[in-house]
């Protein structure tokens, strides 16, 4: 059974009026973090050129705030996009720990998912054995409107988040 | 070999998997100030074992991950394995499926081309925009593949025998509207890429390679003609129907970075001539010679197809025995001949770290090839 | 010149470093060579008979017969043939000289067929990990034998 997720304590909530602001400034907190979630330039494997094609100019995934940016410090998710090999998936690792809290992971594609059409490979990995995953996206390579959609529902989820004023 | 200080006067940069510019490798330079002195490539990021899947699965079914290892190209990389079981198993193939195979190995060949030209333009001047118009003009061809069989990249249309479906109502027609399309825009990568002063200046006499230096480490596609040398498989062993199609042949004498970007660009040229011929001339009949998806050769065989992809010529050299899966599948892949090239360019030439990225998107390679 | 003309001359050169020769498919030839001599012939192939583009190098396993084939395939880009020199290996401790010397492209091939089949390469000078993972734990894929124990997952 799946338990309903525990409201987390904060500061200050017992003070009048202290419930209506917290949910006003999550509101505008989950509003304006989920439209710039800027995803580290990593393409794994062979679903590169769909995942440029999503960039590019016909499913423009910038509308949405997705830039793709250069280096690991500066951004808050990183996309496995395609087939993970071991050599690779060290590397997938160490930029996770070096990307600063909040912080996500997307696997994009069959591979990273469980191997995808290389499921008796000595090499390939499948990446949650790694790296937390948020969000998997299925697809051999997964059309742009799926890698959107994937986007979208991460963005749900960024949206439902509580993170102002908790108490540790 | 990760040691960063070799001589006092040498330091060994590790140019990583994870940089907008490298690709799926990693590229250690050993550089003095701004010159080069070697260039070690580190190369198995992507490797899955390819040639150990293939002996694990039916003939049918490897057409599946083999067509994965050049996500641009699909069409000449599937082309090459069903050549090689057609050629182990003595399977005819008709006429008209020829002809449709050819149509697709040139709009794959367009489309990885495209796909180079938009990697070079961002490594030499930052040019976003010639890599996104690439990725508009991809969607043209990307949309008669998926009128034709259905996906987009990968779509496993070939088969023992000839192909799966034939080509739909009124398809030859959005073929020659599609190719005016491109030839439009085509002249618009000339003067953004070719006539363009910046890139003139970075690319002219760039990492020369020479005509005796490339048949000698073994380069081939564009790097190799590139450099002057005419082989291309489609006219020295021609297979699907580029016997009867018109075509040249294209070199360029200058052994550059400019040369082989002018290669890939007049080849878009002859590509979209042959889809022209395909889409008016092609003949009627059948398109497959039924065979079973559970066929097995009675003998043991050993086979060797060449096919012309857009980086390069692939060999697939084919092990069968009685039995439903081949007994072993070597693959030559063309990135691996010409990463072998790009190690040696530092000694040829001198090379500027600055200018390393141009140099190997000159080369394109794609690592998924490489590593297999 | 046809195929059967150049296969004659082979032969002719070196009879008795070469084990058998044939046509193996239209433009295509084999060449399977003894254990001594080796080098010897492969110099005489790329020099005096053209084929002097190096394409790549691996490797068979035969395990009924005991025996590891390693094959290098080179070109000849005036008459357009390819040949497959082949030498058998035996399956307990492969080795063989480099071809390095004579064809400088298969440093990285050679380095490939070590990983995946155990082949020792005498003469080698840059044999350092290609493919596989720093962390391999032994194991050589591509043998038929081969039952995955070298993934460290």
């Amino acid at each position: 059974m799946l338990e309903e997720p525990k409201e987390p304590k904060r500061n200050f909530e017992s003070l009048p009026g202290a419930k209506a602001l917290y949910s006003v400034v999550d509101y505008v907190a989950g509003w304006s973090r989920k439209y710039s979630i800027w995803p580290i330039h990593l393409v794994t494997g062979c679903c590169g050129p769909e995942f440029m094609q999503t960039s590019g100019s016909e499913y423009d995934m910038e509308r949405l705030g997705v830039l793709p940016f250069a280096s690991v410090r500066q951004c808050d998710c990183i996309m496995v996009v395609g087939v993970v090999s071991r050599k690779m998936a060290i590397r997938v690792k160490y930029l996770y720990e070096q990307m600063g809290e909040p912080k996500y992971v997307v696997a994009v594609g069959a591979c990273p998912t469980g191997k995808g059409p290389f499921y008796d490979s000595y090499a390939a990995v499948a990446i949650d054995e790694y790296v937390p995953v948020d969000v998997y996206i299925p697809g051999c390579p997964p059309r742009p409107e799926g890698i959107i959609s994937g986007m979208m529902l991460l963005q749900e989820k960024i949206r439902n988040e509580k993170r102002i004023g908790v108490k540790e | 070999m990760t040691d960063p200080i070799i001589k006092p006067d040498v330091m060994r940069i590790s140019w990583g998997p994870q940089h907008p510019m490298s690709g799926q490798t990693r590229i250690l330079l050993d550089v003095d100030g701004e010159k080069v002195h070697r260039i070690i490539a580190d190369l198995g990021f992507t490797h899955r074992g390819i040639e150990k899947i293939l002996e694990n699965r039916t003939f049918f079914q490897g057409i599946i991950p083999i067509e994965r290892m050049v996500m641009a190209d699909t069409a000449n990389i599937g082309l090459s394995y069903v050549t090689a079981i057609e050629k182990a198993l003595g399977i005819e193939v008709p006429e008209r499926a020829n002809w449709i195979r050819s149509l697709m190995c040139e709009m794959a060949r367009i489309n990885s081309h495209l796909y180079a030209f938009g990697l070079q333009a961002e490594s030499t001047g930052y040019f976003p925009a010639v890599f996104l118009w690439t990725t508009t003009d991809r969607t043209i061809l990307l949309d008669l593949f998926e009128e034709l069989t259905g996906a987009r990249w990968s779509y496993n249309f070939f088969m023992p025998g000839g192909v799966h479906k034939d080509l739909p109502e009124g398809f030859q027609a959005k073929v020659v509207k599609g190719v005016e399309y491109l030839r439009r825009r085509f002249e618009d990568y000339w003067v953004a890429m070719v006539e363009n002063a910046v890139f003139e200046v970075r690319c002219d006499g760039l990492a020369v390679l020479k005509p005796e230096d490339a048949i000698r480490l073994g380069a081939t596609g564009p790097v190799l003609r590139g450099s002057g040398i005419p082989m291309d498989v489609r006219k020295d062993e021609p297979y699907a129907a580029y016997a009867d199609l018109d075509f040249d042949v294209i070199t360029e004498p200058a052994c550059d970075v400019m040369a082989r970007t002018k290669v890939r660009y007049r080849e878009i040229g002859e590509s979209l001539k042959i889809m022209e011929q395909v889409a008016n001339e092609i003949p009627g009949g059948e398109i497959a010679t039924k065979t079973s998806p559970f066929v097995r050769p009675k003998q043991p065989a050993e086979v060797m197809s060449r096919v012309e992809t857009a980086r390069g010529e692939i060999g697939i050299h084919m092990f069968t025995e009685a039995a439903p899966n081949p007994y072993r599948v070597k693959i030559n892949s063309p990135t691996l001949r010409n990463m072998y090239v790009f190690e040696r360019m530092a000694e040829l030439s001198e090379i500027l770290m600055a200018d390393i990225p141009v140099v190997i998107n000159s080369i394109d390679p794609w690592y998924l090839d490489s590593d297999r | 010149m046809s195929e059967e003309a150049i296969l004659a001359q082979i032969m002719e050169a070196h009879s008795d470093k070469i084990e058998s020769a044939k046509v193996l498919q239209p433009r295509c030839l084999s060449v399977v060579a003894k254990m001594d001599g080796l080098v010897e012939v492969a110099e005489s192939l790329k020099t005096r008979f053209g084929f002097t583009m190096p394409v790549a190098c691996g490797g068979v396993d035969y395990l009924n017969d005991q025996r590891i084939q390693m094959i290098y395939y080179a070109h000849n880009p005036e008459q357009k043939i390819m040949l497959t020199y082949r030498v058998n290996l035996p399956r307990d401790g492969p080795k063989m000289p480099t071809l390095t010397m004579v064809w400088g492209a298969m440093d990285f091939h050679e380095r490939e067929a070590h990983e995946m089949f155990g082949i020792e390469f005498e003469g080698h000078t840059n044999m350092i990990p290609f493919l596989l993972p720093p962390d391999w734990r032994g194991g050589h894929p591509l043998r038929k034998d081969f039952k995955g124990e070298g993934a460290t997952q």
